[in-house]
């Protein structure tokens, strides 16, 4: 298994739980009131389902775009610029943050009335969503810090904060919720949030925290971030539009007794959301071989990215398919009128998902590659555009399943018009990842588990690939050694460790070699080290001799790039 | 005594080289890097090893026809200046 590849795998169970967490995050607030308010409660935190999208709106409107960038120019090497990314995305994120909690006090009364729910049910939600402020102040901060810890390499602490969230909200929540009501339960999310950030700040003391403070940004830079984000945010746009059509359509042409089996069936679509996982695992690699302009890299990360996202999605599908009922028991559907139907509805959307899958993967991918109208376009299509078009359609022909079908059928739909679409852009070679051409021919990439005859094995390999291509000599000998030298000492680092390293040659401006392992972090390019072996002299004269050196931990790896 | 190596001297070849290296009783041994494209460390400790112990018995080293790469190699270390390179 390749670094990129195995870096990507242990990213993946992390991503994939914390998108797991935030999915129960949702749903813990609608748990805890609906088991110890009733139903008066769970329709009045229904009722909030507004504010809880427009401050997950306003936190990926400065998360995603930031995490992206930031990790962009670190692999640029950029370090200022990339923390003058994460500067300005932590202002905003607590400027937002305020600016959303101001405009939810000014308009709390005249939305609430506007819901036209009952004298109890509104004076609850009115309760809650005063009480939610703070929370509302504090979630975008909590949320862009968790995907920058993760950016940084720090999947753990993300996780963990998330873990923080979770449980802190669920814990405070509980008796405070059974003390004052509704805004017990909005007090204890707003504390969970506050832990979720204090768990975030262990990264700050971690060694090889990239995440710091610098002026180097302008303020035209927001509309960057903001441009990436957007891109991302279009799935959750497209869905929410999704569902207002949808919501119309069925109870105009079936009535209201089909909204259960709507019901799941959006369940069921929202399943997809945990697919997202695959897309964040693969961020803080991706972008970092992007910035680094390797496309060799970057498609082995996406490559490993796509057959998790297909395992993942053919997987759910598979599982639903075989078993139907789990989405059913989760919303509580047992009357025999709307269970066989369900059951159909979920077996049928269900062969969606290995399309949705891939749709949230490469909505994600493209924004990383900066093509953000290709991701909009391609998201909207599958997730709103498409489904629109034909659910009405097939709904005339064949009733509610024709419904169902569509929404089946839709994604893949818009999928293979993407790829006609981009096969005619980037031909057969561009296709899928529609990457800079011309730069891979003078790539490569070796990977290895360090000891000493594989260091030796791919330090000869480099020599040969430079004869092979003209680069003679001096250079090449110097090539060679730099390998096996630097690796060898990392390997003593390390000792009794099992490290992963790679090795990267690159001829497309002068001869560079880029150096990436998971030992322990230090700087090997730092020619004024305590020298204590004849290998560490030697390495140390090296970097003497080697002018153009950088060190920088990336993504909690150490990357050492040299220019000969 | 003059002894040819070939081929890289690594990491992994150079206890090879070494646990075949006899010098006998020659006071004058004449290692000869015309066949070494590449050396690192583990080669530099090799020779400065072996020069050590020919000075300890009145003897000499000598470091023959090296090539560009393994010379450069010498000249960044500094070893140039200590062993007698001919």
């Amino acid at each position: 298994m390749t670094f990129a590849t195995s870096k990507f795998n242990s990213f993946l169970p992390a991503a994939t739980f914390a998108m797991a967490a935030e999915f129960l995050m949702g749903l813990s607030d609608s748990i805890i009131c609906g088991h110890i308010l009733g139903e008066t409660g769970l329709s009045a935190v229904n009722l909030m389902q507004l504010v809880f999208e427009l401050v997950t709106f306003v936190g990926m409107m400065v998360t995603v775009g930031t995490s992206v960038l930031f990790a962009t120019e670190l692999g640029a090497l950029h370090v200022r610029r990339a923390q003058g990314y994460f500067t300005l995305g932590t202002i905003s994120a607590v400027a937002f943050g305020l600016l959303t909690a101001a405009v939810l006090a000014a308009v709390r009364t005249p939305v609430i009335a506007a819901f036209g729910a009952s004298q109890a049910v509104s004076s609850m939600a009115a309760s809650y969503w005063l009480w939610f402020l703070p929370a509302a102040a504090l979630q975008p901060l909590a949320f862009y810090l968790g995907a920058m810890c993760y950016a940084d390499g720090d999947a753990r602490l993300s996780f963990c904060s998330y873990l923080a969230q979770l449980l802190g909200n669920c814990l405070m929540s509980v008796p405070l919720t059974m003390a004052y009501g509704a805004a017990g339960c909005a007090v204890g999310t707003g504390l969970g949030s506050l832990a979720a950030i204090v768990v975030l700040l262990f990264h700050f003391r971690r060694k090889g925290c990239m995440l710091g403070w610098s002026r180097h940004f302008i303020f035209a830079d927001i509309l960057k971030i903001s441009g990436k984000s957007f891109g991302d945010a279009s799935k959750n746009i497209g869905k929410a539009a999704l569902m207002f059509a949808l919501n119309a359509y069925v109870i105009a042409k079936f009535g209201s007794e089909m909204l259960p089996v709507l019901a799941v069936v959006v369940m069921t679509i929202g399943i997809s959301e945990m697919f997202n996982g695959v897309a964040n695992a693969a961020q803080p690699l991706a972008s970092v071989y992007i910035g680094e302009k390797n496309p060799v890299l970057t498609k082995r990360v996406m490559h490993a990215a796509l057959v998790a996202s297909l395992v993942e999605g053919g997987g759910v599908m598979l599982l639903l398919l075989a078993f139907p009922g789990l989405m059913l028991s989760l919303v509580g559907i047992s009357s025999p009128a709307t269970v066989p139907e369900a059951r159909l509805a979920v077996r049928i959307v269900s062969a969606s998902l290995p399309s949705l899958s891939l749709v949230l993967l490469f909505n994600s991918y493209y924004v990383f590659i900066g093509r953000e109208r290709l991701s909009s376009i391609m998201t909207i299509l599958a997730v709103f555009g498409l489904p629109v078009a034909l659910f009405p359609l097939f709904g005339s022909c064949w009733g509610a399943h024709g419904v169902w079908g569509a929404l089946g059928l839709a994604p893949a739909l818009a999928l293979g018009l993407v790829a006609l679409y981009v096969l005619a852009r980037g031909g057969r070679s561009g296709f899928p990842f529609l990457l800079p051409k011309g730069r891979e021919a003078a790539l490569r990439a070796f990977d290895l588990e360090l000891d000493p005859v594989s260091i030796c094995g791919v330090s000869a390999s480099v020599g040969a690939h430079l004869g092979a291509n003209g680069v003679m000599g001096r250079r090449a000998s110097k090539a060679a050694l730099l390998v096996e030298e630097a690796l060898m000492v990392v390997h003593d680092r390390n000792s009794g460790r099992r490290v992963k390293a790679e090795v990267t040659v690159d001829l497309n401006d002068g001869l560079m070699i880029v150096l990436r392992d998971d030992g322990v972090i230090f700087n090997i390019t730092d020619a004024d080290a305590r020298v204590s072996s004849l290998r560490g002299y030697l390495v140390s004269n090296l970097m003497t001799a080697i002018p153009v050196r950088r060190n920088l931990t990336t993504t909690g790896f150490n990357r050492n790039v040299f220019k000969l | 005594m003059t002894i040819a190596v070939s081929g890289r001297v690594d990491t992994v070849t150079a206890p090879e080289l070494e646990a075949s290296l006899n010098f006998g009783d020659a006071t004058c041994v004449v290692i000869d890097l015309a066949g070494v494209p590449y050396m690192s460390s583990a080669g530099l400790r090799l020779l400065l090893a072996s020069h050590k112990k020919m000075l300890a018995k009145g003897g000499e080293l000598q470091i023959a026809n090296a090539q560009e790469a393994v010379r450069e190699v010498l000249d960044i270390t500094g070893f140039s200046g200590i062993l007698n390179l001919v």
